[in-house]
Formats: structure tokens, C-alpha cells, sequence
């Protein structure tokens, strides 16, 4: 089969330029784990008052780390609003109590499915005080575009103290 | 060397009239096409007041403002989506692909009374389909994931569709090998490799959506079962998802490959190429669904860079076309006076409707691609997942680069189905122009807000929130949505035009091609092998992501919900 040349040269240049698209995606996440969603555990949905779950809310883990658990149903979240220190590492554990919904972080780097069966999970850092609004991006029924939560980060005392011992 | 052959025995092959279609064609492909437009027509004008419905600025000023016709956002929005890109799509893929393969085999089809069965399959599973989607019983997204379910005529509708498509693989399977008896050792026109590429494909990956409708979506709304697992549900719908994108593109590309070039009096630069764009757009359709599923609890890390690195692959067909296509245009350029060496960019058959919706929807595609490659990578995926840089990215592809397509085939076959003349040609390049500028404004606006975080699949009309980041790009996303709304009645009138008051001749032939390039390997035609190729592919790519979202210990946990009732079904 004949390739024309220029055809050829501009293949290798496309495969090329792929490759490299590739291989910088894969470095970010093998690499510099970047992390996407994986699987954390399951649970019935039946099952949510009877585990971990059945108080949501954030949990202190010490050392400005925190595990924030949300539970997601037509059409609000529990809780509704957290408060947290500038510069706080937290762990989001949502789940969903009867159907898909969506965990999205506006302006921020968490972006959930919460599918009823599985637990979602993704950490992150709040460097910037500020409001941040948790949003239902997944379709849900008629409630859909009012359910939102709301993140509150404190520029508190402490971190401001903190912040200026380390500098 | 072998001794003497007996001759190959030919079917009586059939000549087709010039400037015309036989009676049973015109019937058989008229019909697709009809139908094709009035599920267009009921999903196509609501678009536009979407965009007015996300629109701040709008919906300030006029605060009490709701949907035309379907009060309910996402009725509005089912509808929309279910009609134009499951239903319109359909009816004229199936259309057009009889056309090209009668008229590029010179054969009448294998059966035509089982293409009638599979029409009418079709045609009951839009009343269904639409019964449900009217009456508000299925404003469930043209997703439809569990656990969220409609009125089992939907899920009825949408068995009845992909069975007539079934149909339609064998009957045009059948064909080609009555074909190919008659004809060995040649090479098939490439309009039909890409057509039989599409269908395998699309044959293939409809198995996943049919085992989720039969044994989950349709049972339940039937209250046979109680139970489903979201995840696996959406597993079986992505295996499907992403070859159905490329079911709209691939009768596109058989359209800017081996029509364009008649259409500009060029010349295809080179067509085993072209087969190999369709084979592997055919092969590796399969392997990249998880890059809809980045932000899933339920799939691992490991299997969705997997699909990435496919996903990566699949672009080369598309640079592939992007050569092939730009070195027709070039030629057609420089034969209409271009000299310099991007002059032929600018020099084409601007005032030729049925040119300028394809290059028009060229220039919308290399945007629309270049967005995907962006949301593709799995880390970008994160900040753009479900939101308005989706809506973006599909309406550039989809709504641009495909329609636009469509759009121009309509424009001459409607007048050779009709035997009269397109009503206006004028009104049809205004359509294609104030489709091409809106779709940019929308593309543009949609994509930006989607960067500030504005979700898709939301009545921000009536949100509980506003960003005021995304405010602007809304608005003048509302601005693309008024261009497309002119350019969507533009259309309707022109079809309608030509169907009922134009009275000139046809002036436009078939630009179809009867030969294939015989230097092409025969390989690229040995169709079992590449199905087998599929196969281990989709065994290998997707065995694992099932596994994993599938629970052995547990089994199926998650009740089913009507969507305006957030207690589990069944009510007691
Ligand atoms: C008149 C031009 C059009 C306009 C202004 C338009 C507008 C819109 C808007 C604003 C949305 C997003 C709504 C939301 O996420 O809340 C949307 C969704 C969609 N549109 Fe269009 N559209 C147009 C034409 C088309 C065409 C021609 C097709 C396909 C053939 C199409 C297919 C879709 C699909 C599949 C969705 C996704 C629905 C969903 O998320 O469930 N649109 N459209
Ligand atoms: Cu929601
Ligand atoms: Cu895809």
C-alpha cells in the first residue's frame, strides 16, 4: 500500500505528539499521583444508618487532616455546611442514599459521582479562605439544581500563627 | 496458476436514474429521512431555549419565564436529547446508508421487505419512546441510568430501535456478500467499508445497552424487579456510549471522503487510507468508554488509564481524515485560483449550501476535537467532568461537525427523494452560516463556563445558586442560541419547502462513487478478522472494569426510584 510521504512524516508527527500527551497523563498519575476517584469500599444503601454515615459531618483526624463524611439524597446533602481552618487537608467520604448523584467542588479539584452502592472518595487541600459551594452536577430529579452544600474556610488565629512561624 | 475460472455469476445489477431515485428506493430511503425530521423537529427547537434558561442576564429579565410547551426543565431536556441524538441520528444513518450502499453496489438491497420490518420497529419505538417522553414518564435524560426509571414504554421504544438497527447490520451484511461473490478480488467502494465499518461497530457495542435495558431498566419499570447496581449500569451503558458517538461521525466521514471530492470536482488523495481511518475508528471505538467514567467510586485507577492511552489512539483516524480531507480541499482551492500557500483555505465553494455545511462543520470539529482531547485527560477530566465544557465539546462534534453534515446530505437528497429542486438555496447557506457563528458563540460560552463551573444537566433558571464567574459565558451562550434558533426555523422552512412548494428539476446529482481503490489491501476487508480482533479487545478493556463494578458477595443493592419521589419503589 502507498503512503505519501508527507502523509507519512505527518503521522509520525501526530503519533508522536500523542505519545507524549500520553505519557505526561500517566506520569501524573503514577508519578505525581494525581488522584482520580478509585474504589474505596461498598455499601448498601439500606445499610448507611447502621455504619459510619448514620452521623456525617467532619471529623478532626489531628495535625489540620480531617475526614469529612456526607451522605447525598433527594435533593440535599447532610451536612450542610462545614467550616474548616485555611490550609486543611481533608478526606471526603460521600455516599448515596437512594440515587446517582454528584459531589463537585465549584473552582476547586473534587469531582465525585456518588453512585448509590459505593463509596466516593477524594482528598484535597483548602489553601484559600473563602465560600466554596459543594453541587449536585448529576441529574437527580426535579430538586436537582437546588441541592448544594456549602465550605466554609477560616482564616483563623491558629493558621495565621502557624503560617507565620513557618515563613 | 489455477485453470480455467467458471465466469462469476453477476446478479442483474441495477442502474439508478440520474437526477432521481427509483420508486422503491425513494419510498424506502424518503421514509428514514422523514421520520429522521420530525424526531429532529421535536427535539432540535427546544436547544435554543435551554440556552435561554441557563442565561442569567435572561432569566432576570424575565424571571417568570419557563420552557415553551414542556414547563419541566428536564422534560424539555430528555426530549432534546433522546430525539436528536438517539432518534433523528438513527432513522437518518439507517437512511442514508441504504442510499450509499444500493447505489455505491449498484445492488438492490438483500431483503427489502425485512428493511420495512426493521423501519417499523423503529418507527413504533419513537411513538413509544415519544408517548413517554410527552406525557412526562420518561424525563429520565437520554442517559436513562438507573436507579432512576421511567414508563416501560420507553424502555420498550428503545428495544424496538436498537432491534431494527439489528435488521439493518444484516441486511446490508447480506448485500455486501452478495457482492463480494459477484465481485472477487475487488476492492468495495469506500463509502460502503465505511458503512459497514459503522454498522459492525455499532452491532457490537448496542450488546451492552441491550443487556441493561432487557435485564435491568425494563424489568424493573415492569415491577419484576426491585433491585440494581448503578455502577454496572453505567458500565454496560459507556461500553455502548462512545462507539454510539462515533455512529453519528463515521456516515459523516463517509461523506467528506467520498462525496466532498465530487461536490468540489477534487480528488480524493488517498482512499486505502481512508479504510484505514474507518477500521480503526471501527476497532478502537471499544476500548475508550471508561474516559466517561473518570469520576466513578467504582473503577479503578489502573483501568482508566488503560482506556486513556486508547483514548489516544482513537485520535489518529481523525488526523488521519484531517490530511485526507484537507489535501481534497486543497486541491479543490487550487483549481478554483488559490496560489498561495494557505490561499486555498479561503478559496472554496463558499456559496455552495451543500459545501459550505461540510467545511463549516470541519472548522466546528477541529474545536470540538481539541476539547476532547482536553477533558480526555484523565486528570483535566476533573475539573471539566459534568460540566458545561461537555455540553461544548458535544455540541461542536455532534450538533456542529455531524448535523452540519447531515444537514448538507439533506440538502441534496431531500430534493432527489422529492424530484424537485431545493426550495432555496439562499435560505439554506443563511442556515448554514448563522448555524456555524452560533455554534461558535455557543461552543465558546458553554466551554468557558463550564472552566468556571457552571454543571451541565441544570435548570439554572431556577437554581439555588448563581456563579457569578459563569454568568457572562452563559449569556452569550444565550446569544449562540438565538443564531441557532434562526438557523434551526431557516432549515424546517427550507425542508418543508422542498417537500411541498418547490416546483424546479432537480439540479443535483448523487455524488456517488461505484469503484474502490485497487491498491488497497484485501485485508483491510477481511471483516471477520476484525470483529475478532473486537471482541478480544472489549474482553480485555472491559472484562476487568465489569468485574470490578459487579458484587459477588452482595449481589444488586440499590432500590429503584421514580425521579419527583424520593422514596423507594415499590410503594408499598
Ligand atoms: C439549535 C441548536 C442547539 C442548541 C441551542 C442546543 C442547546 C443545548 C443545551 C443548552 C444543552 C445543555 C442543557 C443542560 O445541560 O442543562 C443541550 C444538551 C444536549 N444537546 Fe443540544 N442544542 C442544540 C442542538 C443539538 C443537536 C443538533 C443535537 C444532536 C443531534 C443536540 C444534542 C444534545 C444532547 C445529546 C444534549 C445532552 C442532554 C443531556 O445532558 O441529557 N443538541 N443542548
Ligand atoms: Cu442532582
Ligand atoms: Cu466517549
Amino acid at each position: 500500500m502507498h503512503i505519501d510521504e508527507l502523509e507519512r512524516y505527518w503521522l509520525i508527527a501526530v503519533s508522536v505528539a500523542l505519545g507524549a500527551f500520553g505519557a505526561a497523563l500517566l506520569a501524573s498519575v503514577f508519578i505525581f499521583r494525581v488522584q482520580l476517584p478509585s474504589p474505596v469500599a461498598r455499601i448498601d444503601p439500606a445499610e448507611i444508618n447502621e455504619s459510619a454515615f448514620a452521623e456525617p459531618g467532619l471529623k478532626d483526624m489531628g495535625d489540620n487532616t480531617y475526614a469529612a463524611l456526607f451522605v447525598a439524597q433527594m435533593w440535599a446533602f447532610t451536612p450542610g455546611e462545614i467550616r474548616l481552618p485555611k490550609g486543611a487537608d481533608v478526606t471526603f467520604f460521600v455516599v448515596s442514599r437512594d440515587i446517582s448523584h454528584g459531589f463537585f467542588i465549584e473552582q476547586h479539584n473534587v469531582n465525585l459521582m456518588l453512585l448509590p452502592g459505593q463509596i466516593a472518595s477524594a482528598t484535597t487541600r483548602f489553601n484559600r479562605p473563602g465560600t466554596y459551594r459543594i453541587i449536585c452536577h448529576e441529574f437527580c430529579g426535579p430538586g436537582h439544581q437546588n441541592m448544594v452544600a456549602t465550605i466554609i474556610v477560616e482564616d483563623t488565629e491558629q493558621s495565621t500563627a502557624e503560617e507565620a512561624a513557618a515563613e | 496458476m489455477q485453470a480455467v475460472q467458471p465466469a462469476p455469476r453477476r446478479a442483474p445489477g441495477i442502474s439508478f436514474p440520474q437526477l432521481g431515485m427509483l420508486t422503491g428506493e425513494r419510498w424506502l430511503v424518503g421514509s428514514h429521512m422523514v421520520v429522521a425530521l420530525i424526531a429532529l423537529s421535536f427535539g432540535l427547537l427546544l436547544g435554543p431555549f435551554q440556552a435561554f434558561r441557563r442565561a442569567p442576564a435572561f432569566m432576570e429579565a424575565f424571571p417568570q419565564w419557563e420552557m415553551p410547551v414542556f414547563s419541566y426543565y428536564y422534560q424539555a431536556l430528555s426530549i432534546h436529547g433522546v430525539m436528536n441524538a438517539l432518534y433523528f441520528t438513527t432513522f437518518f444513518i439507517v437512511g442514508f446508508s441504504y442510499f450509499v450502499v444500493q447505489r455505491s453496489l449498484e445492488r438492490p438491497l438483500w431483503n427489502v421487505r425485512m428493511a420495512w420490518v426493521a423501519f417499523f420497529s423503529m418507527f413504533i419505538g419513537l411513538g413509544l419512546v415519544l408517548y413517554a417522553l410527552l406525557t412526562n414518564q420518561a424525563s429520565v435524560l437520554y442517559t436513562f441510568y438507573p436507579p432512576m426509571i421511567a414508563h416501560p414504554s420507553f424502555y420498550i421504544g428503545l428495544v424496538l430501535l436498537v432491534v431494527g438497527t439489528w435488521l439493518v447490520t444484516a441486511n446490508i451484511l447480506i448485500t455486501y456478500r452478495g457482492w463480494r461473490r459477484d465481485h472477487p478480488g475487488e476492492r468495495v467502494p469506500l463509502a460502503v467499508y465505511g458503512t459497514i465499518a459503522n454498522f459492525v461497530m455499532w452491532t457490537v457495542a448496542t450488546v451492552g445497552v441491550a443487556i441493561e435495558i432487557l435485564f435491568m431498566l425494563l424489568p424493573a419499570s415492569l415491577g419484576w424487579i426491585v433491585n440494581s447496581d448503578p455502577q454496572t449500569a453505567r458500565v454496560l451503558f459507556w461500553f455502548f456510549g462512545h462507539p454510539l458517538v462515533y455512529f453519528w461521525l463515521l456516515p459523516a466521514y463517509v461523506s467528506w471522503y467520498t462525496m466532498l471530492p465530487k461536490q468540489t470536482n477534487s480528488r480524493l488523495f488517498s482512499d486505502p487510507l481512508g479504510r484505514i481511518a474507518f477500521l480503526m475508528l471501527m476497532i478502537f471505538s471499544v476500548p475508550v468508554g471508561v474516559h466517561h467514567l473518570f469520576s466513578d467510586p467504582g473503577v479503578s485507577n489502573v483501568m482508566k488509564a488503560v482506556h486513556t492511552v486508547f483514548t489516544f489512539v482513537v485520535v489518529i483516524p481523525s488526523f488521519l481524515t484531517a490530511f485526507n480531507i484537507g489535501a481534497v480541499l486543497e486541491r479543490a482551492g487550487r483549481q478554483r485560483g488559490a496560489r498561495s500557500p494557505l490561499g486555498w483555505l479561503a478559496r472554496q465553494d463558499w456559496g455552495n449550501p451543500v459545501v459550505a455545511a461540510q467545511i463549516s462543520g470541519m472548522i466546528l470539529f477541529v474545536a470540538g476535537g481539541f476539547s476532547g482531547l482536553i477533558h480526555a485527560s484523565l486528570t483535566l477530566n476533573i475539573a471539566l467532568h459534568n460540566t458545561a465544557w461537555v455540553v461544548a465539546h458535544f455540541h461542536m462534534t455532534l450538533a456542529g461537525a455531524v448535523i452540519l453534515t447531515f444537514m448538507s446530505v439533506l440538502y441534496w437528497m431531500i430534493p432527489l427523494i422529492r424530484g424537485r429542486a431545493l426550495w432555496s438555496r439562499r435560505a439554506a447557506l443563511a442556515q448554514v452560516y448563522t448555524w456555524l457563528i452560533g455554534m461558535l458563540i455557543f461552543g465558546h460560552g458553554m466551554g468557558a463556563a463550564g472552566i468556571a463551573g457552571s454543571p451541565r444537566r441544570t435548570d439554572m433558571g431556577a437554581a439555588a445558586y448563581v456563579n457569578p464567574e459563569a454568568a457572562f459565558y452563559l449569556n452569550s451562550s444565550a446569544i449562540g442560541g438565538l443564531f441557532l434558533l434562526i438557523s434551526s426555523i431557516l432549515f424546517f422552512v427550507n425542508m418543508i419547502g422542498t417537500l411541498a412548494f418547490s416546483d424546479q428539476p432537480v439540479q443535483e446529482d448523487a455524488p456517488i462513487g461505484t469503484t474502490g481503490d485497487p491498491s488497497s489491501p484485501l485485508i483491510l476487508e477481511r471483516w471477520g478478522i476484525w470483529l475478532g480482533v473486537i471482541l478480544l479487545l472489549a474482553l480485555f478493556a472491559w472484562g476487568p472494569v465489569l468485574v470490578e463494578a459487579l458484587d459477588f458477595v452482595q449481589g444488586f443493592t440499590s432500590p429503584f426510584y421514580q425521579p419527583d419521589i424520593p422514596v423507594p419503589l415499590p410503594f408499598e
